[in-house]
């Protein structure tokens, strides 16, 4: 039983609920309190201990019901009587598993949980019958190929090792894409032996004999049953194993991949990753940004007070320490070239709202405008749509850009703030201006360029980096969302 | 005195004594409380306002007859407000009061070194528990009989004072650097912390806790929780303002009615001696229902086809 928690809780965390060491052990002791009986319970209790967030607990719902429902299956169908049934099982007995294939193989050798047939189904199975050709009750063939047999016999155990060891034979654990789901189903099958329980069908159906043809419908019947019961044990699998493997593997991709290269599809997955990053640097970070007043005596200030009161201590003196929260201006360009970048940068900073709580940022093509305004009113997402609109048009020009940023707010720039610009710092050949980044240089605290080009393409054409970068204190390249996190990781370092 | 093991025997049970405490509620509510007494951990409420989870806490306390000790958080509550802290004033009282009899102690002591001597053997006296004030934490962990602390809106205070909650929750004990550690009396308090999720509560503190949340309850457990709380009402009414509630939450609004404004309302209505919802009764009381004025103002058009729908279905 143990066991099964362990899967559970690794199906949910493949469902992205994260579980630590110290959960799971809460979850054994539940477990423990309230046992495996009642499911409802059991549900209950466990989502009171495992999930922690309301999109946890939808997931971890599913989760449950998914997992385990693979128990709750319907019995397979028996024979169409008890009788004909012990009939079938003595034969099957009696026959001799020469032909037994590698995938039922060793569960051959066990018959011992015979007693474990599963009689329930018969009523459902007879009420099936009637809807296919009638052949009424009597006599009815031995199955000759060995998975026929194995069903035959009907021992749940039996079928469910058989159905493990196939598909280990196949390796379903390493199922990763859920489009891989039919395949592997299809070959657990055939490791089973599918091809010729369906030959046999096949050779039945065609037979003249009755009992012949009685036989072909029951094997149909289990085949049908044996294929639902594999593509459950397929899902389970793919549940324990894959699901979010995937995703991972997508998202590691992601990180690392230019961000102009992506596509619209991705944006979705992307955004949520930004998202991630950004509550983890949130996490990280805001412990710092909040220091109050604290309930402690100031003693050396309170004695210096309380001179003049000839050292009788009147006036207590607590302690305080101000912080300063930091500013970030954010200037971006939203040519055509770099808008996608702006787009993950802008999305990051607004994401990271509850420590860096004074963002400002500043789009342009050739024209620069303050579009702060449109973050405050509008979600992330239509704000940087709007600004692209906006500004995206025209050809870029820093020049101009830096000229309009002085006018705009170059009083506002003092020893707190730090400026980001995000640009490949091409000009088209024009004035660059660097004096105006000089400027902000000797005012702000940090000044930041991020070029999402490559470094080996910096400088070359009509790049002016060379012109720029001496009046900044950090350049970097951002051209992919690790590149991107590390930039803003180190910018929360410096701007504390 | 209330016999609490047999109580929280098994849920039915709790629940059974919850709704007789007139809190009415679901089987997870109940598993929550079942699980927070039996394996002694504290349970971390999230919910939209006024889904009753401080009256959870509450009701739990009436139930098991034990005290409440009730810690509100705010920005800026640290451990001098919330814990503990030293009774500056008397301490310093003290010292000037006791100067006289410093200066008979310290007499015929020769040079530095034999006075700081000489005071050493009076121990640590101006920090000994007769000069700690205990604040709720640490009052919690003091009672004899446990107790149920109740920790509200825990997001609107810091992250420091999270990771101040940490050892309490874990442990049941406090660590204050003069003293030593304090543990839990006999019982350790039953802890219930709720949160509006303003902020993302840090892992480590949920990790800590088991995690309830409470949605919205449905229409017929509404009605049970309003039949608990305003009896007098009639079952028609009853039935017809639940429902238009819960079209009211379906709405785009600020803020969305919660249950207690179901029960304000119900009371309202009592007091006009309604029987039956109308739109002009509606509008009138609307005012209960809805906080801000533009969520009035643009529930105001459907308010008719609103009224009507809970009246006939």
């Amino acid at each position: 039983m143990d066991q099964l928690l362990t899967n559970f809780i690794r199906a949910l965390r493949n469902a992205d609920v994260r579980i630590s060491t110290a959960e799971t052990l809460d979850a054994f002791s539940t477990v423990q309190l309230v046992g495996y009986r009642d499911r409802q319970l059991l549900k209950d209790s466990l989502g009171l201990v495992l999930p922690k967030t309301p999109d946890e607990k939808a997931a971890f719902d599913t989760c449950f019901d998914q997992f385990f429902s693979f128990r709750e299956r319907s019995p397979l169908p028996t024979s169409d009587t008890l009788s004909s049934e012990d009939d079938s099982a003595a034969d099957a007995d009696g026959a001799q598993p020469g032909n037994a294939d590698a995938g039922s193989g060793d569960s051959q050798g066990k018959r011992t949980g015979q007693g474990e047939r599963t009689n329930a189904a018969t009523q459902i199975v007879r009420e099936d019958a009637s809807s296919t050709e009638s052949l009424g009750n009597g006599d009815i063939s031995a199955a000759q190929s060995a998975l026929g047999q194995l069903l035959t016999r009907a021992n749940t155990i039996e079928i469910n090792m058989a159905i493990s060891a196939a598909g280990q034979q196949v390796n379903v654990h390493e199922i990763e894409l859920f489009t891989q789901k039919g395949v592997y189903t299809r070959r657990m099958l055939e490791a089973m032996g599918h091809g010729d329980l369906q030959q046999e069908i096949f050779t039945l159906t065609a037979s003249d004999a009755i009992p012949d043809r009685r036989l072909a419908q029951d094997l149909g019947r289990r085949r049908d049953w044996l294929r639902e019961r594999v593509r459950d044990y397929v899902e389970h699998q793919f549940l324990l194993h894959a699901d979010v493997t995937g995703r991972r593997l997508r998202e590691s991709l992601l990180r690392d991949l230019r961000l102009s290269t992506l596509e619209q599809r991705h944006h979705r997955l992307l955004q949520d990753l930004v998202q991630r990053m950004a509550r983890k640097l949130v996490a990280a970070y805001s412990r710092r940004r909040k220091v109050f007043r604290r309930g402690q005596l100031h003693v050396p200030r309170t004695l210096r007070r309380n001179m003049k009161y000839d050292d009788a201590i009147f006036d207590l003196q607590w302690k305080s320490v101000k912080t300063d929260k930091p500013k970030v201006f954010a200037i971006c360009d939203v040519s055509g070239s770099v808008a996608n970048y702006a787009r993950f940068m802008l999305m990051f900073l607004y994401s990271l709202e509850e420590v860096l709580p004074k963002v400002r940022s500043f789009a342009f093509s050739s024209d620069l405008g303050e579009v702060s305004d449109l973050f405050a009113r509008n979600d992330i997402d239509d704000a940087i749509a709007l600004a692209l609109r906006q500004y995206g048009n025209g050809s870029t020009d820093y020049g101009q850009a830096l000229a309009d940023f002085r006018k705009l707010c170059l009083g506002d720039i003092d020893k707190r703030t730090t400026v980001i610009i995000l640009g490949d710092a091409r000009n088209n050949y024009g004035d660059t201006r660097s004096d105006v980044l000089k400027e902000v240089y000797d005012r702000a605290r940090r000044v930041i360029w991020l070029n999402p080009e490559p470094r080996p393409m910096w400088n070359t054409g009509d790049s002016e980096m060379r012109h720029y970068s001496p009046y900044c204190h950090q350049v970097d390249e951002c051209g992919t969302l690790t590149q991107l996190e590390r930039v803003v990781s180190r910018l929360l370092q410096s701007a504390r | 005195m209330a016999d609490i093991p047999s109580i929280a025997a098994s849920v039915s049970s709790l629940k059974q004594h919850l709704e007789a405490h007139r809190y009415i509620c679901s089987d997870q509510i109940a598993t929550a409380v079942y699980l927070a007494y039996h394996l002694r951990k504290p349970v971390l409420i999230e919910g939209p306002p006024g889904v009753g989870k401080t009256e959870l806490a509450k009701t739990t306390a009436e139930m098991f007859e034990l005290p409440l000790i009730r810690l509100q958080c705010y920005e800026g509550l640290d451990e001098a407000k919330a814990l503990y802290e030293w009774k500056y004033g008397k301490q310093l009282l003290y010292t000037q009061v006791l100067k006289q009899t410093l200066d008979e102690v310290l007499q015929g002591a020769k040079g530095f070194a034999e006075s700081v001597k000489r005071l050493h053997e009076f121990g640590d006296i101006f920090f000994s528990e007769e000069f700690l004030e205990a604040r709720p934490l640490l009052k919690a962990l003091r009672e004899e009989r446990g107790c149920v602390l109740l920790i509200d809106e825990v997001d609107k205070s810091d992250h420091e004072f999270e990771s101040l909650l940490l050892e309490i929750l874990s442990d049941y004990q406090v660590s204050i650097p003069e003293i030593g550690t304090v543990k839990a009396r006999h019982t350790p308090p039953l802890v219930f912390l709720t949160s509006n999720n303003t902020r993302e509560i840090s892992d480590a503190l949920k990790r800590r806790c088991l995690h309830l949340y409470i949605p919205f309850p449905d229409i017929a457990l509404e009605q049970r929780i309003v039949n608990a709380r305003v009896p007098e009402v009639a079952p028609q009414l009853r039935e017809q303002l639940v429902r238009f509630i819960h079209d009211l939450r379906e709405l785009d609004l600020k803020k969305v009615p919660s249950i207690s404004e179901t029960i304000d309302w119900a009371r309202t209505l009592l007091l006009l001696h309604a029987d039956r919802l109308d739109s002009e009764l509606v509008r009138n009381t609307m005012n209960v229902i809805l906080k801000y004025q533009e969520d009035i103002e643009s529930v105001q058009p459907e308010l008719r086809g609103l009224t009507d729908k809970a009246v006939r279905s």
